[in-house]
């Protein structure tokens, strides 16, 4: 049985302890409300707590153990309830190592061990040594692979330390098959993210999850923030100060700050995406992609390709009038920063490239997309007018109760309309293939899903009323992936009922020849093929 | 095509009144709390919970079918929005049957297929004698047993 690094029970100790000090604070706080009990007594209880809680995270980390057996990972937690848990090595959807600037500097590193299902991580190592967690990686790796019934000889590797060693591409794997050390899990590089690629992609995409990042600051520095706001407006109209102004010198302040807002939580996002996707590079191992980035909090995590689930690869308009793409595979396991199961594989290279990539990864013949019906787009249009309709109605219910006047002014907003319900419209797509079916949608963040058919789950088609009174609908491909709220499942949308039910038979069908001819062949049922 | 036991009906009318006995329940509070209503409003708005949701408990029944088909379990039902799902045997995880307090005292129970998947990730068929549930349960067991490969996750 391993421990965690010692250090760690030192922090665990110092945690558990600064959480032991607070409770007779806290506790005596709120007793004291109802006066009756002393606030003095926190003072002397407050030392029990610390020693307490200190004495609890000495005793977790010692009470702490992990253990690589033949078919499980192993950990043993718990100081007063005990908990087993045994992680069948084929049951892992990836191992994750992160860490953290201060990490870094001492060495450590945080592993996580993730499968299918469950809310959470399923084994956290809060923390290890960098070296441990690097051999962590790669011993969970191998045994994954050789559990899993690949044909690979077992392996030999005792301790060589990888990634320091990444093979520029194939080709050199088999001019250095010759040397002593076995290069099977040195990780073969299949992409590495070019300086260039980094900044077009940290200024291309957009993160709108950022705006926490600057709601945060905002709240933080109010005053000099609300100031600077104030003196940007003034000379296009803004108030003289915050406390007087007119509705109109106050809707231009609200304006600009709003514009100000937008820009600033695009700046953050884009400095984000730089220090999280520094040096990215995708490798090969095995039958494992491995994956490192980061520049303060260093990533690195390994996916076996036997448990990719669907394929994804997404542009934005600004990324697309560049031509350039990204790619993301998705596993039924949580991602460390994404909160599902989507990886990044390529945050952006140029489309060509990425087709390219998709192609070698899934055996994806390029895909000639089906287009749904202008029925479809009819549909949109109605729909949209809708929420015009609705934008409408709120402005009028604001003049009712704000000196504000020309509410009817809001009506330009169904100028949008028509080019929103075509650009939706537009941008959907399928294609029915061999061994996959290709999903197309979404303008600002349009993404083209490859799910093949023997990772299919359910199949349903929908049709809302609207639906039927226009024969269209919707068909529904689910995978086993990990509910979020952020993204749907891939979903070919509003296509007449017939077509629908057509993909619908034929994915079924596909699905169970898929099934038949994996358990036929002997090769491991892994149909992804590198060249 | 299986259709469900006709009893369930019954079963979605009670929630469906228990909606319009909350919804009424919240009239009256604030027609003593905050401002007096006309009492036809609060009437009226019970009255319209309740016929909407016997309206919608048959209709639900008269759309629900489900059949054993020879690789996939296949259902149809929904009133607003009509889905035919198609649930593999290969993916069934496992098989639940279940009841509640009212569909016991009823004498119908549910079973609940489970998949790997994200959506309907739970597919519940409800209205079944306990019986016929118990012989689905054993049935779908036995198809995704038979059926068994090399998992997907």
């Amino acid at each position: 049985m391993n421990r965690l690094h010692p250090l760690s029970a030192v922090t665990n100790a110092l945690q558990r302890g600064g959480i032991g000090l607070s409770v007779p604070f806290f506790v005596s706080t709120l007793a004291s409300v109802f006066e009756f009990v002393d606030v003095g007594w926190a003072l002397v209880l407050a030392p029990v707590g610390f020693v307490l809680g200190a004495a609890y995270g000495v005793a977790y980390y010692y009470r702490f153990a992990y253990e690589l057996t033949a078919d499980t990972f192993d950990v043993a937690s718990g100081v007063l309830s005990r908990r087993t848990r045994e992680i069948p090595y084929r049951r892992i959807q990836n191992v994750d190592v992160e860490q953290g600037v201060v990490y870094r500097l001492l060495g450590i590193a945080v592993v996580n061990v993730e499968t299918a299902g469950g809310g959470d991580t399923e084994a956290v190592l809060d923390f290890v040594g960098e070296s441990e967690a690097k051999r962590l990686q790669r011993a969970i790796r191998q045994r994954t692979a050789e559990s899993a019934g690949s044909r690979r000889a077992p392996s030999t590797t005792a301790g060589d330390d990888q990634p320091a060693g990444w093979i520029a591409d194939s080709t050199a794997v088999e001019q250095t098959t010759g040397d002593a050390e076995p290069t099977e899990h040195r990780p073969t590089l299949l992409f590495e993210l070019a300086p260039r690629e980094l900044l077009l992609y940290s200024l291309a995409s957009f993160r709108p999850a950022a705006a926490a990042g600057v709601l945060f600051l905002a709240f933080f520095a109010s005053g000099p923030i609300l100031d600077a706001l104030v003196a940007t407006a003034r000379p296009f109209g803004g108030p003289a100060a915050f406390e007087s102004g007119s509705i109109r010198s106050y809707a231009i302040l609200t304006a600009l700050s709003l514009a100000q807002a937008i820009v600033a939580t695009y700046l953050l996002g884009a400095v984000y995406t730089f220090f999280a996707y520094y040096g990215f590079r995708l490798g090969r191992a095995g039958e494992d992609l491995v994956y490192e980035r980061g520049l303060l909090q260093n990533y690195s995590g390994s996916i076996p390709l036997e448990k990719v689930q669907s394929v994804t690869i997404t542009d934005n308009p600004l990324q697309r009038a560049i031509g350039y793409a990204g790619l993301w595979v998705e596993t039924a396991g949580y991602g460390p920063d994404s909160g599902s199961g989507s990886q990044s594989a390529v945050p952006l290279a140029r489309a060509g490239r990425i087709y390219r990539f998709a192609e070698r990864f899934s055996g994806l013949e390029k895909p000639t997309f089906e287009r749904p019906t202008t029925v479809a787009r009819r549909r949109y249009l109605g729909r949209y007018a809708i929420v015009a309709g609705a934008v409408v109605a709120a402005a009028f219910v604001v003049s009712l109760v704000t000196p504000i006047e020309r509410w009817y002014l809001a009506a330009i907003v169904f100028l949008a309309v028509p080019p929103a319900a075509h650009l939706r419209w537009a941008n959907l797509g399928y294609a029915v293939a061999d061994e996959h079916v290709v999903i197309r949608s979404g303008f600002w963040r349009r993404r083209t899903t490859v799910v093949p058919y023997y990772r299919i789950q359910t199949i349903s088609t929908r049709r809302s009323i609207f639906q039927r009174r226009l024969g269209l609908a919707s068909l529904v491909v689910d995978t086993a992936s990990s509910r979020t709220f952020a993204r749907s499942d891939p979903t070919i949308y509003d296509v007449d009922l017939e077509v629908a039910r057509e993909v619908h038979d034929a994915s079924r069908e596909r699905l169970q020849s898929a099934l038949r001819d994996r358990t036929s062949s002997d090769d491991g049922g892994v149909s992804v093929a590198f060249t | 095509m299986e259709t469900l036991h006709p009893r369930i009906r019954l079963l979605w009318i009670a929630r469906a009144a228990l909606g319009a006995i909350a919804v009424g329940v919240v009239f009256a509070a604030i027609d003593s709390q905050l401002y007096a209503l006309p009492t036809a409003v609060s009437v009226g708005a019970v009255a319209i919970g309740l016929v909407l949701g016997v309206v919608y408990a048959v209709r639900r029944y008269q759309q629900w079918r489900f059949e054993l088909q020879d690789d996939a379990l296949y259902l149809e039902r929904g009133v607003i929005t009509f889905v035919e799902t198609s649930v593999p045997f290969v993916r069934v995880q496992h098989v639940d049957t279940r009841f509640g307090p009212v569909e016991r005292a009823l004498g119908l129970s549910s079973v609940v297929v489970y998949t790997a998947g994200s959506r309907n990730a739970d597919v519940r068929v409800p209205g079944l004698t306990p019986n016929r549930a118990r012989a689905l349960q054993d049935t779908l067991r036995e198809l995704a047993v038979e059926s068994e490969t090399e998992d997907a996750v």
